[in-house]
């Protein structure tokens, strides 16, 4: 009797249990889904921010509307927070971030359309595209209370950029023909920036941070050792000489990060006033993506963004909650699928990648099958979670100099089979393909283990593959090692990778399309074998690079890059896959928000107010 | 004299240890396909000379046996030397270690000063209905990991919102006055202590448990009953100094753990101790940082050896003749 009391009463938990297991069908999630990517926040950005003098002084007035003083945006960081707070030896983007928080740079990007606007300095002149007049503001100060003027900027130039201390990409990328740009005063108020020839990304360079000369000196002088530790995290607050919105309140390490605005920002309103709104920016330093969803439900911060299956149940709970969704657009980043091209010896003489499948990877046709059997679609809807586009071209979809001629293709298994047929490959009774010397198309497909999103690209890639008869051998292996056969080994035959490009300036790609760049991943060359054989389309790809650059007109400029953008989709020695779009949820009780393809969604942290009504 | 004698045989006995300790790591995370340098590989903007100045920077460019004699040679002179991304290794190790010490520290005083009791009970307890309640509470402590424990316990934190979601100190803290800053911690500490107290305490207790039934077990214990001594007396002056020899030998290896035990636990939390610093450099391949928490986590552990050694000297005759 007892024992059937206790089985009865364990059938009922066990049911209840289980019951708690079943998840309702959610029908609408794919089309809730669909809704938050196609939607279009509408809004119009208020005008650009004007130059306005008051009593002698250039401020910078916003033309956003008016927001109360007072509140704080709490943010977030993943990873273990910023590693310095000196905007010239940061290397990884948080530190970069941060440190952009307080030092401003002469000039930004519109959010609207990217082009170039004042910031720091109030305008720029040029005639011929070789020199560059930069006019700086009048009366605005530094925050320990010293005028900002053009010494600063020379300083900055040439006793830290282009002296190579701390990062030197900078340096790297305003080199032009091996000489360096020249950088002069001409009163206290105006810089001259002379250049050898025209040279377009020579403008978004200049727009570097500026640092105060009389903090800043006596460290440059004690050479590039004591630089590097300069302005360390640990640096107490009260050290830091400022130009930013928000200057640095406390650090703890992997805790958190709290900024407080500075009363003395050059920017204003219309009325007048002194921005930012905000009294404080916290960034809270979280170690992983899930701490920070469980933060933001905790209301322990205040933006986040959203990934995958994350998205769906936010907007279902978006019209009760206190948070909007944005749909930011997609994301600079790119996923793709390189084929390596590669016909080179290493120096045991041995090929980086067997003869045979050489003969594959340099037919056109080989390469146009393979993009032409991949579904872009499946891998949106099922890897992506349907918050992806579909990409055909080497520029992401933000760019401003996107190709929009190139429109892409569907999945088409009768075009890739016709085309492998041309080219000599046959499939045998088993469905398997072979080439036209007889031998099995078989190769290895690498990816970064521990990256699920690739990891699960990679295994529909192999399907896709397999539909034409090959055989793919999917190898996820961890990072470094890939990385160290991309960049120096070369013993690969196709890896499915992602890089983060910039929308604004192609010419950041140099090092992976000219045929000398140090990530020419699909036909990489060594330093001894500089430029050998190039194939007709690297050879053109070199061209284009090295004459853009010099136009400075953006038409100009877009048609060859374009023509770019054309080659690589045309021989497709690296296929594109998809780009991610960017979904950001915000608290509603902020105000001013204005998302950007470009800029994202905080970028404009001086206007943001908070408003608890 | 005699034991200032034994403890410097046992300081010299460790220096070979901690040689090939050193070496044994070393090259281990040397030899591990980890580029330190990959993501920078990766990046389209860095150029080949900067690539170049981080090696050196790093010194990458030296052969293995070099770059661990350069490593050695600092280390003995008591530079623990900078990270990858050129911070010192001893600030952020002193950014973190109080951080862990306070946790740890917490958890160690409190499931000792209810762990052992509660063996004690168990044991004098023994088969009757608390012993068993016992048990099963112990089991299930034994059997949950502690990092599933730990995300429970999150989950628990967001949904009822009665605790802040991991960290230590609020955002707010620095403004805070001295109670409050007691209380805001307090607050921050209470899930992860759980956690660690709830797992730690189910082992203590058992072992707790079972030497005492041991000892019990002992003809002189039975002799002490049938002289007529009081049950309280057997147990505190007779069973109980006998049954605690593996005690002390335990509290030497938590010795040991203040500084890694929590590693789990504090990842889960995002507790800004030292787990979560280490955890990210073995990723990154960050030789000094790794190595100098690998040092630090052999050194406490034949320390924590050590001083059980000598304190079994000092409570156990027996082991003070042979030593």
């Amino acid at each position: 009797m007892k024992q059937k009391i206790y089985i009865i009463f364990i059938i009922i938990f066990l049911i209840f249990f289980l019951k708690a297991c079943i998840k309702r069908d959610v029908p609408e999630e794919e089309k809730i889904k669909q809704n938050v990517v196609r939607s279009e926040t509408n809004f119009t950005f208020p005008s650009e921010q004007k130059n306005v003098t008051l009593n002698g002084v250039d401020y910078l007035q916003s033309q956003a509307s008016i927001g109360k003083f007072g509140g704080e945006l709490i943010e977030s960081t993943i990873g273990e927070g910023p590693k310095t707070f000196n905007p010239f030896t940061s290397k990884d983007a948080t530190s970069s971030s941060m440190s952009g928080l307080m030092f401003d740079s002469l000039f930004t990007t519109s959010p609207k359309d990217g082009q170039i606007v004042p910031k720091l300095a109030k305008s720029y002149k040029t005639k011929d595209g070789k020199t560059y007049i930069v006019n700086l503001r009048h009366g605005i100060k530094w925050s320990d209370g010293k005028p900002i003027t053009a010494d600063d900027v020379v300083f900055t130039w040439n006793e830290i950029i282009l002296a190579g201390l701390g990062n030197t990409s900078t340096r790297d990328a305003v080199m032009i023909d091996g000489k360096l740009p020249k950088v002069e005063k001409i009163d206290d108020y105006t810089v001259k920036f002379s250049i050898i020839k025209p040279f377009s990304p020579f403008l978004r360079l200049m727009a570097s941070q500026i640092a105060p000369k009389h903090i800043f000196e006596p460290i440059t002088k004690q050479g590039a050792k004591a630089f590097d530790m300069f302005y360390s995290t640990n640096t107490p607050p009260e050290k830091f000489v400022t130009s930013g919105a928000f200057r640095l309140k406390e650090y703890k390490a992997a805790q958190r990060v709290v900024f407080e605005r500075n009363p003395n920002y050059y920017i204003i309103n219309t009325e007048n006033k002194q921005l930012p709104y905000l009294n404080k920016l916290v960034y809270l330093i979280v170690g992983d993506l899930n701490n920070e969803i469980l933060k933001f439900e905790g209301h322990e911060i205040d933006v986040i963004s959203l990934r995958g299956s994350n998205v769906a149940p936010y907007k279902l709970k978006e019209a009760n909650s206190d948070y909007k969704i944005y749909n930011l657009g997609p994301d600079t980043g790119t996923m793709f699928l390189a084929i390596n091209l590669n016909t080179r010896k290493n120096s045991d003489g041995e090929y980086y990648v067997n003869p045979e499948k050489q003969f594959w990877f340099r037919d056109k046709n080989f390469r146009t099958a393979i993009d032409y059997a991949l579904d872009r679609k499946n891998m949106v809807q099922n890897i992506a979670n349907g918050l992806a586009k579909p990409l055909f071209t080497a520029e992401s979809l933000n760019s401003i100099f996107l190709n929009k001629n190139i429109k892409g293709h569907e999945r088409n298994l009768l075009k890739s089979k016709e085309l492998l047929q041309k080219s000599g490959f046959r499939l045998n009774s088993n469905k398997n393909l072979y080439d036209k010397f007889g031998e099995r198309v078989e190769f290895d497909l690498y990816t970064n283990a521990g990256n699920t999103e690739r990891e699960a690209i990679g295994v529909m890639v192999k399907q896709d593959l397999e539909d034409l008869g090959m055989r793919v051998n999917y190898k996820p292996i961890e990072f470094n090692t890939l990385v160290n056969k991309m960049t120096t080994t070369f013993d690969w035959d196709m890896i499915i990778m992602g890089l983060t490009g910039s929308p604004l300036e192609p010419h950041d790609g140099k090092n992976v399309w000219h045929s000398d760049g140090s990530l020419h991943l699909f036909n990489q060359r060594t330093e001894i074998s500089k430029i050998d054989n190039r194939l007709p389309f690297e050879k053109k790809l070199d061209e284009i690079f090295d004459s853009a650059a010099l136009k400075t007109n953006f038409s100009e400029r877009k048609k060859l890059y374009d023509e770019y953008q054309k080659i690589i989709y045309d021989e497709k020695p690296i296929i594109y896959l998809y780009s991610p779009i960017r979904i950001v949820a915000l608290r509603k009780k902020f105000k001013n928000i204005y998302p950007s393809q470009l800029s994202g969604i905080t970028y404009n942290i001086e206007e943001i107010y908070e408003d608890n009504n | 004299m005699q034991i200032l004698f034994y403890i410097s045989k046992r300081v010299l006995q460790t220096i070979p240890l901690l040689i090939l300790v050193s070496m044994i790591s070393f090259f281990i995370i040397r030899l591990s396909p980890v580029d330190p340098l990959a993501e920078l590989k990766l990046n389209p903007s860095i150029s080949k000379e900067t690539l170049k100045l981080e090696q050196q920077r790093m010194g990458l460019d030296k052969p293995l046996p070099i770059q661990y004699l350069l490593w050695a040679k600092s280390f003995i002179k008591g530079d623990l030397g900078v990270t990858t991304t050129g911070e010192k290794v001893s600030v952020k190790l002193a950014e973190r270690i109080p951080n862990t010490l306070l946790l740890t520290i917490v958890v160690i005083f409190l499931t000792w000063s209810v762990g052992v009791p509660l063996g004690v009970l168990a044991a004098v307890k023994w088969k009757t209905p608390f012993d068993r309640f016992l048990t099963v509470i112990t089991s299930i402590g034994m059997a949950i990991p502690s990092f599933f424990f730990a995300i429970l316990m999150l989950i628990f934190a967001v949904k009822s919102g009665w605790f802040p979601v991991g960290g230590l100190t609020s955002y707010n803290y620095d403004e805070m006055n001295f109670i409050q800053k007691f209380f805001d911690i307090a607050h921050h500490l209470f899930l992860p202590v759980t956690v660690l107290f709830t797992l730690s305490l189910a082992g203590l207790q058992r072992q707790m448990r079972a030497n005492l039934l041991d000892v019990l077990d002992s003809d002189y214990v039975k002799f002490a009953r049938a002289k007529g001594l009081s049950e309280n007396k057997v147990i505190f002056k007779h069973a109980l100094r006998n049954a605690v020899n593996p005690m002390i030998t335990l509290l030497g290896f938590e010795f040991s753990s203040l500084l890694s035990g929590a590693a789990l636990t504090e990842f889960v939390f995002q507790y800004p101790g030292l787990g979560r610093l280490i955890l990210e450099a073995v990723l990154k391949s960050d030789i000094n940082l790794v190595m100098a928490s690998l040092m630090i986590g052999a050194i406490m552990l034949v320390l924590g050896n050590l001083i059980a050694d000598i304190l079994l000297i000092l409570t156990d005759p027996r082991i003070r003749a042979k030593a």
